[in-house]
């Protein structure tokens, strides 16, 4: 491993602003949506309810993130690999069967919504295993690919591709069919993707695999009733067609993002978060955000994760470690599939999937868990490497050691 | 600055190639974003925010309140038209639990219920029924604070009646529409009404007004008015009750009662009989109910106009009560002999105008005509000019008085137009021929016995602002069409107008010593037609009464089979002038009223107005 040095303060500043973005979004909006709530469900939220919650998730995350980017080292973590992932298909094992004793309704300790149990409730506290999963899923896969790297095994079928389908697919079904999740199940299926592009499997195996998984993707769409409804739905939205319940969600998502125009409305004066818009504060926050700061705040936001996924590649290309390397990729794919996903919905151009975007959503488990992983791609960003050009290292280039490594040659490229 | 070599040594060619890929990806997929963002913000723009202001914009009327209708008692204001906010208990059968509904009656509502309970939860597919009515906002209160679920009161604002169907006709009532129809309530709508409110705002999803936004719009509500009618209302009970006995004791259906102060146009009492009861409205099946015969409906007084024809003459200086003609019980115009009513023969041969109007002599009217026109003996030109000179211009008839009530505008042939003038005109000096409101009638006749002076009759005192009576300032908006023009045309007759109405005007038409001489042939009328002790000692009493034929297919009905019966006349102390004059109007469809059963029910009206005066008598 090469020696330490600074970390990839992108990386670093962009988490951070997104995190406090989304709480100043959720600070103006919360009061909002307590609100709509008490007055349609006869709730008693208080109006910074939701901004606490935010700031606690806030807090758990900051957390979250700088223990895995400065106290955990990741030479233990990979060595937990396999429980890790075992305690995490359990947990939603247990969620799934939980939900089939409580008949799809919320009980003591499993909290459902429209009949898909997704948490659990532990003394108020909901704790969503699928997003633990996703995090185990890519340390596992990390540990797994790096292995059958070194043992010369991939794209071997019987060493390589069936254990690797088994543990994806039982993730899958646990998550999509489990919990009705299917923008996990897109998470899971991008990290998996991303992952194995680099780990070495043939073009043409890797070419197969797409193909097998959208075909596979299409016909869980066309056999599944309400899934083929959101396509309807989205179908209707693109080709501009009638408004209907099916399209309300995205009809106000691009309604609020619409009205947002160049400059937006400013904070606190979105309309569409008193109660048009569903889920405005989790799943519906970008469109929120477009009402608020317009086609500019958008444009920077996108920047913003543009900078935080290009980065987090560039860290991927100067590591040497290939297990690093593949961490760093899967976490990229689970970020960009939340990010796209999500963004896209909400602008019509993919069906409504429900997921929430990274560090900006309200949600606790997805921020935590999302931050951990971003944590882990800071603590490689401080051991990346550059070949240096001879063996006589030029003493007077250790400034170009100062922060990321990468860094000098951008500066002399 | 050293020559760094680039190549990671660690990553294999292909999997650097395959990490150059994932960079792509994120540029294409953030770039399909942004440009589809700059599509919907930047280009679409406009759409969504008309989009926007579409879903987000509440426009909701604040209710002005209805102002209420007044009558005088003696010096005071008494309310006759009230509102009342009322509740309804409404159900879905589907959702509300049957003991429920029932527990909520049998606590708080008994007394209003309005529906069968078995009969509504047997009703299948009902999803809405009123169950109780009429409930009282304290227990309707009670029955919120109840908390009792998928229970749902309905506010109703309605016009409540203290009087009951007292001068229905007068008041007029509100329909469903909250539109005040016929009377009063139809007339004086747009000052009762008041104007409603606006609120525009943006809202949230559940219709809540929101701070957000610079378009939000208050305009708050102005009350209507609350008008107080010059009519005293213990006078106009009697009236009624004694009209309504008129009715029961003679022939007649109908009675309408005309009372007013000549000396300056108000209305102290007007009646329409028979009443209907207007907080029941939709239960009157004709709308001739709803007529307010006193200013609507044109007719023909016959004899009374007589008076009006004499005051012209004398006024002129062409004759006086004792002039004198040759009475052969009927004279001839344009080759049609119009006879008297009363053909006996002690008033064959010369008498004078005093005795004419006594025995109401056609003959006599026409005389005056003719002198009028400064030719004894035939109808000049003059003549005619000279009379509708005083009967429409001076005497307003067939014009729009300018009371605050809905009028008819009725008819004066024009003197020079037109075929038969002359005898049409000669009709016209005893009332045919011409279609006259009573309120027309009795302006016209309260300046000839007051001095001479024609007031614009009025209705309403003023408005009642801070337990104060202040003036209805602006009477432009007096709704003359009204429901008039629903009526058909042989109900009303006469052109609805849409001109605004001059404001009061009080016009000396008469000298005073025409009015005098009026006034003492007007006395003398009453003469020993009227039983001994009918009018009291120390009073001025006068009158004229009018039989009038009704018009049938176009011509006058000479079998009498149906008269319209009318009288008028004044009272006071004596040698004063008079301080109120009454007329009063009493028909039935078919029945033949003469101006007996009027005359008698005047006679009787006189001393209760007395009475309840409390006029003193001078002796």
């Amino acid at each position: 491993m090469n020696r330490k040095h600074k970390s990839d303060l992108i990386i670093l500043f962009a988490t951070l602003g997104l995190m406090a973005l989304g709480l100043i979004v959720i600070y103006a909006i919360g009061p909002m949506r307590a609100n709509v709530l008490n007055s349609t469900y006869g709730t008693d939220y208080d109006s910074n309810y939701f901004f606490w919650g935010q700031l606690r998730s806030v807090a758990l995350a900051l957390l979250a993130f700088f223990a895995a980017f400065k106290w955990i080292p990741y030479k233990y973590i990979k060595k937990v690999a396999k429980p890790f992932i075992i305690i995490a298909l359990t947990l939603s094992a247990l969620l799934w069967f939980l939900a089939l004793v409580s008949g799809g309704q919320s009980s003591g300790i499993v909290k459902c919504e429209l009949g898909e149990c997704r948490w659990f409730d532990i003394g108020g506290i909901n704790f969503q295993p699928a997003e633990v999963l996703k995090l185990a899923l890519v340390i596992y896969l990390a540990d797994f690919l790096t292995r059958k790297q070194q043992e010369g095994v991939i794209g071997k079928f019987k060493e390589f591709w069936l254990p690797l389908i088994i543990i994806c697919g039982i993730s899958l079904a646990l998550v999509v069919v489990g919990q009705g999740d299917l923008g996990t199940g897109v998470a899971l299926i991008a990290i998996v993707l991303g992952m194995l592009l680099i780990s070495g499997v043939p073009a043409s195996q890797y070419l197969i695999m797409l193909a097998i998984i959208l075909v596979g993707a299409v016909g869980a769409v066309a056999f599944s009733g309400h899934r083929m409804e959101r396509v309807d739905a989205w179908v209707t939205t693109l080709t501009g067609g009638e408004s209907s319940d099916a399209t309300y969600h995205v009809d106000n998502a691009m309604l609020a993002i619409g009205v947002g125009g160049f400059f937006g409305v400013g904070i606190g004066n979105s309309v569409q978060a008193t109660g048009y818009l569903p889920e405005s504060i989790n799943d519906s926050v970008f469109a929120v955000m477009g009402e608020t700061f317009g086609f500019v705040g958008l444009f920077l936001i996108i920047a913003v994760f543009a900078a935080l996924l290009l980065r987090m590649v560039k860290v991927a290309e100067y590591t040497q470690d290939s297990e690093g390397r593949m961490l760093i990729v899967g976490i990229f794919s689970w970020t960009l599939a939340q990010v796209v996903v999500n963004i896209m919905a909400m602008t019509g151009l993919v069906p409504v999937t429900g997921i929430t975007l990274p560090l900006l959503s309200y949600g606790g488990t997805s921020m935590i868990f999302i931050a951990f992983a971003i944590g882990l791609v800071l603590q490689l960003s401080c051991y990346t490497s550059r070949e240096v050009s001879s063996k006589n290292e030029d003493i007077s280039s250790r400034r170009g050691q100062r922060g990321a490594h990468y860094t000098s040659r951008r500066r002399s490229a | 600055m050293p020559q760094n070599n680039y190549q990671p040594h660690t990553i294999t060619d292909p999997s650097r190639r395959r990490l150059k890929i994932l960079r792509t990806i994120v540029l294409v997929l953030l770039g399909i974003i942004l440009l589809r963002l700059f599509f919907i913000q930047i280009l679409e723009h406009g759409n969504w925010v008309a989009k926007a202001s579409e879903q987000h914009t509440i426009l909701e009327t604040i209710t002005a309140k209805r102002g209420e209708i007044y009558m005088m008692d003696h010096d005071q204001p008494v309310a006759v038209v009230l509102n009342q906010t009322t509740y309804e208990i409404v159900i879905d059968p589907t959702v509300t639990k049957k003991e429920d509904i029932e527990q909520v009656i049998d606590q708080y509502a008994k007394d209003y219920v309005v529906a069968d309970l078995d009969e509504v939860y047997n009703t299948e597919g009902l999803r809405y029924s009123v169950v109780a009515k009429n409930i009282p906002r304290e227990t309707a209160q009670q029955i919120a604070d109840s908390g009792t679920p998928a229970i749902w009161l309905k506010k109703i604002n309605q016009r409540v009646y203290p009087e009951g169907t007292l001068a229905s006709g007068l008041l007029g009532f509100v329909n469903d529409d909250g539109v005040g129809q016929y009377g009063t309530e139809g007339s004086l709508d747009k000052q009762l009404a008041g104007e409603d409110g606006l609120i525009k705002a943006t809202a949230d999803v559940n219709k809540v007004a929101l701070s957000i936004g610079d378009e939000n719009i208050k305009i708050p509500s102005k009350d209507g008015e609350n008008i107080i009618l010059s009519v005293d209302r213990g006078l106009e009970y009697g009236v009624e009750e004694r009209a309504q006995a008129a009715i029961d004791s003679t022939a007649a259906t109908n009675a309408s009662v005309l009372i007013m102060d000549p000396n300056n146009g108000e209305v102290l009492a007007m009646a329409n009989l028979p009443n209907y009861d207007p907080a029941h409205y939709d239960k009157v099946t004709d709308a001739a109910a709803f007529v307010n015969y006193t200013t609507e409906v044109p007719y023909e007084p016959a004899s009374i106009c007589k008076s009006f024809t004499f005051a012209a003459a004398v006024n002129e200086g062409k004759m006086t009560a004792d002039t004198t003609y040759f009475n052969e019980h009927y004279t001839t115009v344009d080759g049609w002999k119009i006879e008297n009513a009363e053909q006996r023969s002690i008033l064959y041969g010369t008498i004078n105008m005093k005795t004419a109007l006594y025995w109401s002599l056609n003959t006599g009217s026409i005389q005056a005509l003719r002198l009028l026109g400064g030719d004894p003996t035939r109808i000049t030109q003059q003549g005619r000019e000279k009379l509708y000179d005083y009967y429409h211009n001076k005497f307003r008839l067939g014009q729009i008085t300018g009371i605050e009530l809905i009028e008819a505008e009725g008819y004066i042939e024009d003197p020079n137009e037109g075929w038969g003038r002359d005898s049409t005109y000669a009709n016209m000096t005893f009332g045919q021929n011409l279609g006259i409101t009573m309120v027309q009638t009795a302006s016209a006749f309260s300046a000839v016995v007051n001095g001479g002076t024609w007031h614009t009759p009025t209705i309403v005192k003023g408005v009642l602002e801070d337990d104060k009576i202040v003036p209805l300032n602006d009477t432009s908006t007096i709704n003359k069409l009204g429901e008039v023009s629903s009526l058909n045309e042989s109900e009303i007759g006469g052109k609805s107008v849409t001109e605004p109405v001059e404001s009061k005007v009080s016009d000396q038409i008469l000298t005073e010593e025409t009015s005098a001489a009026m006034r003492a042939m007007l006395i003398n009328n009453r003469g020993y037609k009227v039983a001994d002790g009918t009018d009291r000692p120390g009073y001025d009493i006068g009158g004229k009464s009018g039989t009038a034929q009704v018009i049938v297919n176009g011509a006058y009905d000479d079998t009498f089979a149906q008269l319209v019966g009318s009288y008028i006349g004044f009272v006071g102390p004596s040698g004063e002038l008079p301080k109120y004059v009454i007329m009063v109007k009493m028909w039935g469809e078919g029945q033949s009223i003469g101006s007996g059963d009027a005359m008698d029910l005047f006679n009787t009206l006189s001393n209760y107005l007395i009475d309840y005066l409390k006029i003193k008598p001078r002796i």
